[in-house]
């Protein structure tokens, strides 16, 4: 297992003894597999159970870089505007990293929650300051990833109330400022 | 008063500039004399260096003889401009020079020009199915113009795309020729330039063999082509195998 460093267009191996992971290649026209990252490599061996018994050799990159947000993957957003029929967030944290720079987010009415999405009220789900934890359904269109909360884990996480306490969670569409007292009503993550 | 034949007003006309200087002949039996004292296939000497600019997601700085340039490289990232949705990523370069990278104060010259040629350098080589709907920017300042600009603007753009975890093909090695009379000088300095009869750029991934843009201005014969090709192409691999020492350098440095 070598230790040492590749950088892009370094070549990894061939491609029938091995198949490419992240960070790594294949070019079609000689069945070769080049690295495209500037990292250490590594090899991982093949499940016992899959069909395909080729290792996967991947490069890890030496650098921490940004993260981008995948489909599927579960971000923390800072909510920005609430309106009728949807919520725009600005995505902070994809996973558990940090992104360089914010990535715009869109929670639409029917992904807000699981059941009656069609009697939501946005207002009664998020206000501008929310962080709210959401998977990434889709790329969405061109302006914004479109986000969904309509899970039980899922919502709005930490929130600030009018007197400008962080609130507690009450219940599933509660939170209650410990200041005042005053409940707000709120589309709820269930921290466990 | 009346009467008198008008003369033309006399006028205040400036003398040309002097930026296309005036080429003294060169003679076909006497050879050029390099400035600097290298071969005529001799390469200035390359200094690269990762992580010149923190605020970036990767950066590099080359330095070739005079020309210094730094690239810095945000991404990706997303991007206000972006009015539509497109499945793979974008790629926006822009190289812009100093005001005191020419021995006269003032713009550089061909900034809109190279920012579309280093597009059209790098995006062969970066692997855009890996950032879909989101911008990589490329920013290139050129500190000192000491001629063969672009060829060095290429290369340390490649090294800092590799520095930001970009993926990519392969690196990009880029070098340039020179075509003064009946010689070919290779990296030409900015001297040379001004008295060239022609050059010649070639941008290529070095071990994949494969070229990403070819340029040639000026007056060129077919067996100099070919000559001046072969020339490029060799001084790309070595000018890689340089890049690449360069690349395991940092990453070695940052992970111990």
């Amino acid at each position: 297992m070598e230790k040492e460093l590749v950088t892009p267009g370094e070549i990894m191996g061939k491609a029938s003894s091995m198949k490419a992971g992240r960070g790594v290649y294949v070019a079609a026209h000689n069945n070769t597999l080049y690295a495209s990252l500037t990292g250490r490599p590594s090899i991982i061996p093949p499940s016992p159970d899959s069909l395909d018994q080729r290792p996967t050799v991947e490069v890890t990159g030496h650098k921490a870089h940004g993260a981008v947000p995948e489909p599927g993957s579960v971000v923390i957003a800072r909510v920005t505007k609430v309106m009728a029929r949807m919520a725009s967030a600005d995505i902070m944290c994809v996973g558990p990293k940090s992104v360089r720079e914010k990535f715009t987010g869109t929670i639409r009415q029917q992904d807000v929650r699981a059941t009656e999405i069609d009697k939501v009220d946005m207002h009664s789900s998020f206000r501008p300051g929310d962080i709210v934890r959401a998977l990434v359904l889709s790329l969405g269109d061109a302006r914004a990833y479109y986000l969904t909360t309509a899970k039980n884990e899922l919502g709005v996480v930490s929130a600030e109330s009018v007197a400008g306490a962080t609130m507690v969670p009450v219940s599933w569409t509660e939170m209650q400022c410990p200041l005042t007292g005053q409940i707000e009503q709120r589309k709820v993550a269930k921290v466990a | 008063m009346a009467g008198k034949p008008t003369t033309a007003p006399a006028t205040y006309s400036p003398s040309p500039t002097t930026r296309s200087k005036k080429k003294p002949p060169i003679f076909t039996d006497t050879d050029w004399i390099r400035p600097d004292g290298r071969g005529f296939q001799q390469c200035r000497p390359a200094f690269l260096r990762t992580g010149a600019v923190n605020a970036a997601s990767g950066s590099a700085y080359a330095e070739f003889g005079n020309t210094k340039v730094i690239v810095s490289v945000f991404g990706p990232r997303e991007s206000k401009k972006a009015m539509m949705y497109s499945d793979i990523g974008r790629l926006n370069c822009n190289v812009s020079y100093t005001t005191f990278a020419t021995p006269v104060r003032g713009q550089g010259p061909d900034c809109k020009e190279f920012s579309s040629m280093l597009h059209k350098a790098l995006e062969g080589a970066i692997i855009v199915d890996t950032f879909p709907k989101t911008t990589v920017d490329v920013f290139a300042l050129v500190l000192e113009s000491g001629g063969g600009d672009l060829p060095v603007v290429i290369s340390c753009a490649s090294i800092a795309l590799a520095d930001a975890g970009i993926m990519m093909y392969d690196l990009v090695a880029s070098v340039s020729v020179s075509c003064l009379g009946k010689n070919l000088v290779i990296d030409p300095i900015s001297e040379e330039e001004s008295y060239q009869d022609g050059s010649l750029m070639i941008t290529c991934l070095p071990s994949r063999n494969e070229v990403t843009q070819l340029t040639v201005s000026g007056e060129w014969s077919t067996p100099k082509i070919h000559e001046a090709m072969e020339l490029c192409l060799d001084a790309c691999s070595k000018l890689g195998k340089i890049m690449r020492s360069c690349l395991k350098e940092a990453a070695s440095a940052s992970a111990s």
